[in-house]
């Protein structure tokens, strides 16, 4: 459907796109990946002639584009941009009827197709048709951008950073939608992103590029699996904890550097321990290794006797938290309870480790800046 | 004073708005079109403005004679600048995604401007025209000395005879005549820009 072949774009002396090949099938839904600078955007571009190569070919539908009248091209080809850019003196209907009334078609029949489009994305065409794109929020003007890019049904959609500009749950809502219209309709759809959640959950096949390069082209799970470079594998990674806070939990926050000890280890030994940590506290376990409580300095100072085992020592209750709990009920509990730590359990009741402030801000660190070991 | 006189006016100032915008209209969107010539085409525009209305009506006479047309002509051009500038910036400050999505669609380049470019960059063009209109008013006085009317002979009779009456309603009925068409189209625009709004909220 769409094939480079050996294409290259400099900017005076910056090389944007290197000597690049690849093929798209008809019908994938392909999302172009990578750091900033890395050529996503004018690989793109060049598709609908919006971008001259320096070099090399490209292909769509068998055609070397070059040969193509660029406004003829790009009528078979839908394109929806980051702005959005819906013409704001034109009403909605106007607007998705941009390019089939430049190609003739018949009112009545522009008519049908926003109904038709408007209702697969469940927006009223009585309520919506003849307003302006300046009523509608963001999340439904881009609906109304996608749309648009449709109504002549072109084989190929481009899509530069359509959702970039948008609200995480509209992001997400309209994600979905636009992978039921993938579904429905078999375009070949050119996706560009730097979101790699969103690559992965839309993309047959995901197109890596740095450096005016593709370092891997792959499926999502492939590229899940075998990440091709280490830069892949922190997209992959930062991507999923940064963009994903609703699903973090206990466990991506605690520390599992805990110092714990069984009730039969003795008084002194345990001082000592606190003592060489510097620690205040020790988490006691059962026999069983399950969690029993946390004895502090001050509890053993209010015990008297330095002889005999820490099991002595009525333990205190901490607070406690299950290590699939969302992080946020975790925090709550940090924070609500006066203790200085959450101790988080495993299933079976055995200790996995603890958030403090400490470990909580750390973790915020690595998921900000990468991992910080 | 003569209620003809004031017509008079009136048809120079008409005359050399329409002609400065049939002739400033297209000027301003090639100079939006091809930025090469953009600088040039403003700076032409720029430097005519600067030279004095009665030096350039003075070198225009030389080249047509004496009479309206050489009248008409001289304000033209003295009048391009606020609708060419106007028309051009308009332009270039149309959103750039309005303008990637049309050109990306495959909208060309006439189209592009008819349809979207033009209609949002009116108010500022529009806008140009009246700063054109309102000062041609008060420009047009020095019609008179080329032979073109008006009611600048008004005024140059006053000044000629030192009559304070004949200057002080000369120089009235052009000041009521240019805030006149500056109230007017003001109101104009507002109605266009509202138009839009109903028809956007």
């Amino acid at each position: 459907m769409i094939r480079f072949e050996n294409v290259k774009k400099k900017y005076g002396n910056t090389v944007i796109l290197d000597n690049l090949s690849f093929n798209i099938e008809p019908g994938e839904f392909v999302v172009l990946i990578g750091p900033s600078g890395c050529g996503k955007t004018t690989t793109l571009k060049s598709i609908n002639r919006l971008i001259k190569p320096d070099q090399g070919k490209i292909f769509v539908n068998g055609q070397e584009i070059s040969q193509v009248n660029p406004v003829k091209l790009r009528r078979k080809i839908g394109y929806v941009i980051q702005q959005i850019g819906l013409f704001p003196n034109m009403t909605i209907e106007q607007n998705i009827g941009v390019v089939p009334k430049r190609l003739k078609y018949e009112k009545k029949e522009i008519q049908k197709i926003t109904r038709d489009l408007m209702e697969m994305v469940d927006m009223s065409f009585e309520e919506y048709a003849h307003k302006y794109p300046s009523e509608l929020s963001g999340g439904q003007q881009q609906r109304i951008g996608v749309l648009r890019a449709l109504a002549a049904s072109p084989p190929i959609v481009l899509m530069d950073e359509p959702f970039g500009a948008l609200d995480p749950m509209t992001r997400a809502t309209l994600q979905k939608e636009i992978g039921k219209l993938h579904k429905k309709l078999n375009k070949t759809i050119v996706f560009v992103t730097h979101d790699m959640n969103e690559a992965l959950d839309l993309a047959d096949k995901i197109i890596f590029m740095e450096q005016g390069k593709i370092v891997q082209m792959a499926t999502p799970e492939e590229m899940l699996a075998n990440p091709a470079s280490p830069l892949i594998r922190d997209f992959m990674r930062k991507s999923s904890l940064a963009t994903d806070p609703l699903n973090l939990t206990a466990a991506d926050f605690m520390s599992a550097n805990v110092i714990s000890v069984q009730k039969k280890k003795s008084i002194r030994e345990c001082t000592d321990i606190m003592a060489r940590q510097h620690i205040d506290s020790l988490v006691i376990k059962n026999e069983d290794e399950t969690y029993a409580g946390v004895v502090t300095i001050k509890d053993i100072k209010k015990h008297g006797k330095s002889s005999g085992t820490i099991g002595e020592i009525e333990p205190y209750q901490n607070i406690t938290s299950d290590i699939l709990e969302n992080a946020k009920d975790s925090f709550d509990k940090l924070y609500n309870s006066g203790d200085n730590y959450v101790v988080v359990l495993n299933n079976d009741q055995t200790v996995a480790g603890i958030i403090s402030k400490t470990s909580m801000a750390t973790a915020m660190a690595d998921t900000l800046w990468g991992d910080m070991q | 004073m003569d209620a003809s006189i004031i017509l008079e006016h009136l048809y120079l100032v008409v005359m050399t708005v329409i002609f400065s915008v049939v002739v400033g209209l297209p000027i301003g969107v090639l100079a939006y079109l091809k930025p090469a010539g953009r600088k040039i085409v403003l700076w032409s525009v720029e430097i005519l403005q600067t030279i004095p209305a009665l030096a350039l009506l003075g070198l225009i006479i030389i080249a047509l004679g004496p009479g309206k047309m050489t009248v008409i002509s001289g304000l033209v051009l003295y009048s391009l600048l606020p609708i060419v500038h106007n028309t051009c910036v308009g332009l270039e400050n149309v959103d750039n995604g309005i303008k990637e999505a049309g050109k990306g669609m495959g909208l060309t380049q006439l189209d592009r401007l008819i349809s979207v470019e033009i209609p949002l960059a009116f108010p500022m063009i529009f806008t140009g025209i009246r700063i054109a209109t309102v000062t041609t008013v008060g420009v047009a006085v020095f019609a008179t000395s080329v032979g073109g009317g008006g009611l600048g002979k008004i005024i140059y009779q006053g000044i000629r005879t030192q009559n304070i009456n004949l200057i002080v309603s000369g120089t009235v009925s052009l000041m009521i005549m240019a805030v006149l068409f500056d109230v007017l189209m003001i109101w104009i625009n507002r109605r266009l820009a509202k138009g839009a709004h109903n028809k956007a909220f």
